[in-house]
């Protein structure tokens, strides 16, 4: 395997005495695209919240990039937290502002202080502004208003975001849930071009077919545990047929 | 639910008779000799005083009461964006260290105190540090209008989506700019309307401030009331309402503009009310464009115009004397009548309190239910005639309204004090009369927000329109009446003071007293008392309108 990027050991993480995720062991490389399958409830957006550190875990530890999430102090955590780049089904953008506004968003960690509130006084699109959104497909976007987007676009606003922030590990959670079939493959193209970059990619998809022409590993959580871990060309129906049928 | 109805009545009818008592003591309270007076006054309404060089003066002190206004918001929306920050629970991602929360408790606390004392006792206080400066009027509106706004704002943080400023700090953006970039714009309409809303009430504040002699159309007023130059007060008067009616006008443009809180929301201090709301806003309002860039102008203009310099506050002198101040303030001392005259001073201006709002809900009952702005029902429209009385009867009402809040409760009060020897009655008429126009007005505009469907569901099926709105509309209406009655309650006991230290009773008389002979350890006594007054007043109003929403 290459370099190890994420590797979680005996995670667990509960909720007021409910477990939403039961000792999870799992060991993911540089370059490899895993698809996190499971029905809803199953624990996904529980363990992509650890990973971008939204959540701490209750067992167990986690390592990004080889070195332990945890007791990290703020500045330390900040630079980790640059390197991941999280997109989830409900965007997170902020919608009162110009498209420029949400993709320079994603440089804040990179910017500072000084430079961030300069930028939201005077707004200037820059080559890397204007290079994200022409990727994808929105450079005739960059002043307009996000509230006035579709759904589809305002989507690839969020990627665009991504894309300017250069994470080396992108976790996505449902990000092409409510999309039509066309728009949900564009996106999931988008998402790999973002990973081109870094390699690495963790997405929650709700749609097999999906994650066979997107992703190269999958993963299946039943219940808060992990269930099968099996390259893309071994998912078989069987196993998820296990992976969906009601308990 | 009888029982609840009858435990209710009690809690308003016992009050209310015992400040009855409170207030009309066994010896005479009219002043037979007041009448002439008047009828002076009232006999210059006709004729106000209208030369050229006194509408210069009042032009003048119209232009200096809008910069103190004018800055004073401004100083309270710096003091309120701060501190709204610090206290909103959002804008901190993770549980802030235990130094860091204990230093929030205490501005949290901080700020309760500054808010329960009142703008004008504010202006006495530091009129004894600062002397006569214009920046005695800009600091006394700022601070406790800061401590209001803090808490607007925080709120306001607070009842925000979080999602995209969890994203940024997801993504590792340090916390000032994460909050600016995803907080700050959605909240922004809100805290525009809410500025505002702020600004009405520091026009109509300022104008109070007056009486200590700050400046401004109040200070005229007060010395045309003093000196019985009745033809002059009218005219001043009139510049009042003209100057509250068109800020009121603007800014009521405003925020339906932006479609945020209307000013009843706000002020019951329901700020979360707007941010639902907020998306529905006229996309492109020229008034909210042409305010935006109004803003900078505005201030520097209103800054030179004022002649206020903050050179006054780092001065030797104000040094010297703030530090005299605190050691004059400190250890508190009861007044020469002891603590048995501290506790009739609190229970006068609760007796005032409780009276004036009887008054105040007088008004409102009779006089809010034609100022509020009738929608088209689906029925074929009403003859003409009917709806010209009916358009007659709403302007009138407006107008009376904006009439009763316009005019300072000390105006009302000085008046009252010509017909009634000074006492509780007094104090309760002026600040019931000026109280009455704020709550028709809430109540009014709160009562245009009452679903016209039930009573016409009720028309559609034959019942009566008089029928059909007493079934449908008035129990919705009542409601509000009394939340918004509370709310006002807490406010009018805040207010006494301003009708005390014009002479009239309670608290605010005896701060006056005290402060007029420097006896500043009585006058920390006092302001304590105040305070625990009105935080308790507060607490129980708070609680009942609970109550009355479960």
């Amino acid at each position: 395997m290459n370099e190890v990027v994420v590797r979680l050991a005996g995670v667990g993480r509960s909720f007021g005495g409910i477990a939403a995720l039961t000792g999870v062991d799992l060991t993911i490389g540089a370059g490899e695209r895993v698809a996190v399958l499971g029905a809803s409830g199953s624990g996904k957006s529980t363990l992509l919240s650890l990973l971008n550190g939204s959540l701490e875990p209750s067992q167990g530890s986690i390592e990004l990039f080889g070195a332990p999430v945890a007791g990290l102090s703020s500045g330390p955590r900040r630079e980790l937290q640059r390197r991941v780049g999280t997109i989830s089904q409900g965007l997170d953008l902020i919608e009162q502002v110009r498209v420029l506004h949400n993709v320079n968003a994603g440089r804040l960690a990179e910017w500072g202080a000084s430079r961030s509130l300069a930028s939201l006084v005077w707004p200037r699109p820059d080559e890397r502004a204007t290079s994200a959104l022409e990727a994808v497909g929105l450079g005739w976007a960059v002043h307009e208003r996000t509230e006035r987007l579709s759904g589809g676009e305002r989507q690839r606003v969020a990627i665009a975001r991504l894309l300017i922030q250069r994470p080396e590990l992108v976790l996505a959670d449902e990000p092409v849930a409510s999309l039509d079939p066309t728009t949900a493959a564009e996106v999931l193209n988008l998402l790999g071009r973002v990973t081109e970059v870094s390699g690495t990619m963790l997405v929650a998809l709700h749609q097999p077919q999906l994650a066979r022409e997107h992703c190269t590993r999958a993963i299946g959580l039943r219940e808060g545990r992990l269930v099968f871990d099996a390259a893309i060309g071994d998912l078989a129906p069987t196993l998820l047929d296990e992976l969906y049928a009601r308990a | 639910m009888a029982l609840r109805r009858g435990v209710g009545a009690l809690a308003v009818l016992l009050p209310l008779a015992w400040s009855m008592r409170r207030a009309l003591p066994d010896g005479t309270v009219v002043n037979s000799g007041g009448a002439p007076l008047i009828g002076d006054l009232l006999g210059k309404a006709l004729s106000p005083r209208s030369d050229g060089e006194f509408l210069h003066v009042v032009l003048q002190a119209a232009g200096t009461t809008l910069a103190f206004a004018v800055l004073g918001t401004a100083g309270a929306l710096v003091i309120g964006l701060l501190g709204g920050l610090v206290l909103s629970d959002v804008a901190w991602s993770r549980r802030p260290p235990w130094p860091l929360r204990l230093l929030r408790a205490g501005l949290r606390g901080l700020l309760v105190a500054v808010r329960s004392i009142h703008e004008l006792v504010w202006a006495l206080l530091l009129v004894s540090v600062l002397g006569l400066d214009p920046l005695v009027a800009v600091l006394a509106i700022a601070l406790p209008f800061g401590a209001q706004t803090a808490q607007v704002f925080g709120d306001t943080f607070d009842a925000l989506p979080t999602r995209a400023l969890r994203a940024l700090r997801g993504a590792g953006a340090p916390a000032l700019p994460a909050v600016v970039f995803a907080l700050l714009p959605p909240a922004g309409p809100l805290m525009l309307s809410y500025s505002f809303y702020r600004f009405e009430c520091a026009v109509r504040s300022t104008v109070l401030l007056g009486a200590v002699g700050v400046g401004g159309l109040g200070q005229e007023l007060v010395v045309s009331l003093s000196s019985r130059n009745w033809d002059e007060v009218w005219t001043l008067i009139a510049a009042v309402i003209v100057l509250s009616a068109l800020v009121d006008a603007w800014s009521g443009r405003l925020r339906t503009d932006m479609a945020v809180a209307s000013c009843s929301e706000w002020s019951a201090g329901d700020s979360t009310g707007g941010v639902g709301a907020a998306g529905r806003r006229r996309s492109r309002s020229t008034w909210a464009r042409w305010t935006t860039i109004a803003v900078v102008p505005g201030l520097i203009i209103a800054w030179v115009a004022s002649g206020v310099s903050l050179s006054g506050l780092t001065s030797n002198r104000t040094r010297m004397l703030t530090g005299r101040l605190l050691d004059d303030l400190i250890p508190p001392a009861l007044p020469r009548g002891g603590a048995g005259e501290v506790i009739s001073a609190v229970l006068d201006t609760l007796a005032m309190a409780v009276l004036a709002m009887a008054i105040a809900v007088l008004i409102t009952v009779v006089v809010s239910p034609w100022a509020v702005t009738a929608r088209r029902g689906g029925g074929p429209p009403a003859p003409l005639p009917v709806r010209s009385a009916r358009w007659l009867a709403w302007a009138v009402a407006r107008i009376v309204l904006l009439v009763l809040r316009s005019v300072p409760p000390t105006v009302w009060a000085v008046i009252a004090l010509l017909a009634l020897f000074p006492g509780v009655l007094p104090g309760a008429l002026a600040l019931g009369v000026y109280t009455g126009g704020v709550l028709g007005r809430l109540v009014a505009e709160s009562w245009e927000s009452v679903s016209p469907a039930p009573r016409e569901a009720l028309r559609r099926s034959g019942v009566p329109g008089a029928i059909a709105t007493l079934a449908a509309v008035v129990p919705a209406s009542a409601q509000q009446l009394v939340t918004y009655t509370l709310y006002r309650f807490e406010i009018c006991v805040r207010e006494t003071a301003v009708v005390g230290i014009v002479g009239a009773a309670g608290l605010g008389r005896l701060l006056a007293e005290n402060l007029n002979f420097f006896r500043f350890p009585v006058v920390t006594t006092l302001l304590i008392a105040s305070f625990a007054v009105s935080l308790a007043s507060e607490v129980i109003s708070r609680r009942l309108r609970r109550a009355i929403r479960a």
